[in-house]
């Protein structure tokens, strides 16, 4: 039984930079036995047909994501810590886990690649430090693109720019008016004497501890979410998300409202940190890239970092929802793609065959024409000859 | 007149003024005829004519709209279901998200007394649970369970994506989706395929980003649905209504919201999986008939 568990590296003092990576790691470490599988941190989601991580390569099967890697476990009997739930338990863990996904994840967003100085100080070195060299240059933009879009996607992108604008405008303490007298800062109520950035950070702290608090009402006063004597796959998905909320950021919003307001969750993280923790994690090297796989990869992201075109190049390469399902209906826009294809691309030849025949810009055109001689009639006398060639005589 | 005219003219037309003033032969001919006023045009047929009843706008075809039939956008019907069991009266008005003040339906207009000239505000989909709280004739339950926001997550994430799958990119309920989307927008031929590419591509979009991967298998995203239908199913188990709440809640609706789309005879889903997959629960099917029965009947 060999499972291989490929994983985004570690980072901040933790397994790893992902929250799933970092519950499966934890699941696995706890979970199974340690001579039956091996760790790699790949740090390349494409291993994975639907290129993400945490992935898991088992018999041929590749796997991604935490919980269709538990549930494919469950499946093939390896994994039994799901197995004696009841079925409100395992709803719960269902919505529990949608809850990580989508709340979870939007905050995680949020405090480690939304906000700039996070980002600039802690999660793009940690990553630069992860991947090898001109992977550093796409893969971490793209990955930081992609949280901004789901922080956006939950409605809590805005508050990122004013969390992260305290020094600008703290510097800035003296304000002048346009006419270069100083201004007095208005103090008529709260909201005014407020920066914006104040007044985000403590909508943004109330986002968490809105999390939080379904967090703990999940769990209750068990030892673990759904029971007391043994964890389960959604117990190890929640310290993955709790461990990466507790790293120390510039603007440790979500930090300290979990260790002020709710410290049950903290004991909770590290209650489950020591249970498998005696444990050694099976690392292994992963295979070294050659010149040439790095030198796609990088031309890859490259092109992805296309505006414009990057986006439906993506879906071309890799996919995007597959619709060719089942249900196999001709597509009448493949005809027009291909067709539009072959029209611009001979419109592009013929501009570059036009445009090498162009004479080179600013050199000076000289034309060559026979001179004439043109010397019969009136005008051969001269101007007053000429005037009177057009008559007609 | 006559005589003053061509001399004024004649003072005036060396000066720096001679640009903006008439000339005497134009003047002249305009003074022939009288000014016209029309009548004010008429209002829109479509324009609230009673102003004494709140206005929801949501996507809704005229005539169900006059009928006071179910939205078939989800999140339309969600708040259209929420304020039919909270008993505030309101008219359902076909609109679309361009019409919007927050780019998305529904939005609601309260009514305005006939006295007074200032227009109501429009009410977007987040503060219309407020609104309902003041102006509902029926009470509403509210769930204290922290867990609703879980489930609440489950809803939002799996069955939505499933659901986006398989109205818009499931390429059978294609006829479906251009019927209840793209035709109601233009009649020609190239506006409705732009129409379509878009919201193809932002569905596709949406479920990606909720994912977060870059390659999704309808499988997968039917599988995900169908556990968690099964989830709510459990949730439900024999009660009335969820959480074991004695009346309906905002979440009943939002359930009946997609149950009800998916298993409305009116809607012609070619790709019927998920139909299929909401059959399989007796008990959401009898609670959409619930809701159907006593709050739209």
């Amino acid at each position: 039984m060999a499972l291989e568990l490929r994983v985004w590296g570690s980072a901040f003092g933790l397994d790893s930079i992902d929250p799933e990576c970092l519950a499966a790691v934890a699941c696995f470490r706890s979970c199974i036995p340690r001579q039956d599988w091996t760790l790699i941190a790949s740090n390349d989601a494409a291993v994975s047909s639907e290129y993400r991580l945490p992935a898991l390569s088992h018999k041929g099967n590749w796997v991604s994501g935490y919980s269709d890697i538990i549930s494919y476990l469950t499946k093939h009997g390896i994994l039994h810590i799901d197995d004696d739930l009841t079925p409100p338990q395992r709803a719960d863990t269902l919505a529990c886990a949608s809850l990580l996904a989508t709340r979870g994840s939007g905050l995680l967003a949020m405090s480690l690649y939304v906000s700039p100085r996070a980002w600039v100080e802690m999660t793009r070195p940690a990553y630069s430090s992860l991947l090898p060299f001109p992977l550093t240059w796409t893969v971490p933009p793209a990955v930081r693109a992609a949280a901004v879009e789901k922080a956006e996607h939950l409605g809590i992108g805005y508050l990122a720019a004013e969390v992260d604008a305290e020094e600008s405008s703290s510097a800035g303490l003296v304000e002048t008016t346009s006419t270069g007298f100083l201004r007095l800062r208005e103090r008529l109520g709260p909201r005014k004497t407020m920066q914006p950035e104040h007044t985000a950070a403590i909508r943004f702290q109330h986002f968490a501890e809105d999390f939080y608090s379904v967090l703990d009402d999940f769990r209750g006063h068990k030892t673990f979410f759904l029971r007391d004597d043994k964890p389960s796959s959604i117990d190890f998905l929640a310290y993955g998300y709790l461990q990466l909320m507790r790293v120390q950021t510039p603007h440790p919003i979500l930090k300290n409202a979990l260790e002020k307001s709710y410290s049950r969750l903290v004991v909770f993280v590290t209650e489950l940190r020591s249970y498998g923790d005696n444990e050694e994690l099976p690392w292994r090297e992963p295979k070294a890239r050659g010149a040439l796989g790095l030198i796609g990869r990088f031309a890859e992201g490259s092109i992805e970092a296309i505006p414009g075109v990057g986006g439906s190049w993506r879906k071309w390469h890799k996919g995007g929802v597959d619709t060719r399902d089942t249900y196999d209906v001709r597509d009448p826009t493949q005809l027009i793609i291909a067709v539009g294809g072959a029209v611009t691309s001979v419109v592009a030849l013929g501009a570059v065959a036009l445009f090498r025949a162009l004479p080179p810009f600013g050199a000076s055109a000289h034309r060559f024409e026979a001179a004439r001689e043109d010397r019969a009639g009136l005008r051969q006398f001269g101007e007053i000859g000429s005037i009177l060639d057009g008559l007609p005589i | 007149m006559s005589s003053q005219n061509p001399s004024a003219a004649s003072t005036k037309s060396p000066g720096a003024s001679g640009w903006l003033a008439i000339p005497a032969p134009l003047a002249r001919l305009f003074k022939r005829f009288p000014l016209l006023t029309y009548p004010p045009n008429e209002l829109p047929v479509r324009s609230p004519r009673v102003r004494d009843v709140a206005a929801l706008y949501v996507f809704i075809s005229d005539q169900d709209a006059l009928n006071g039939l179910p939205s078939f956008n989800p999140s339309c019907l969600k708040w259209q279901t929420f304020l039919k069991l909270a008993g505030v009266a309101f008219r359902a008005i076909p609109s679309n998200n361009h019409a919007s003040p927050t780019g998305a339906l529904p939005f609601l207009i309260p009514p305005s007394s006939p006295n007074s000239f200032v227009s109501a505000k429009p009410i977007p989909s987040t503060k219309l649970e407020q609104y309902t709280a003041e102006n509902g004739t029926r009470k509403i339950s509210e769930i204290s369970s922290l867990k609703l926001e879980a489930y609440e997550a489950l809803l939002n994430h799996r069955i939505r994506n499933a659901w986006l799958y398989a109205l818009y990119l499931s390429r059978p309920n294609s006829a479906l989706l251009s019927h209840l989307y793209v035709a109601p927008v233009s009649t020609s031929r190239v506006v409705k395929t732009t129409v379509l590419y878009q919201l193809r591509h932002a569905a596709e979009e949406e479920i990606l980003r909720s994912i977060g991967a870059l390659v999704v298998n309808p499988e997968r995203l039917y599988d995900g649905a169908k556990e968690a239908f099964e989830a709510l199913s459990t949730v439900l188990g024999s009660g009335e209504w969820f959480f074991g709440a004695s009346k309906p809640s905002l979440f009943d609706a939002a359930v009946f919201s997609y149950t009800h789309l998916l298993l409305d005879q009116g809607l012609r889903w070619e790709d019927r999986r998920l139909t299929e997959i909401v059959e399989e629960f007796s008990n959401l099917v009898e609670h959409r008939n619930r809701i159907l029965q006593r709050y739209w009947g």
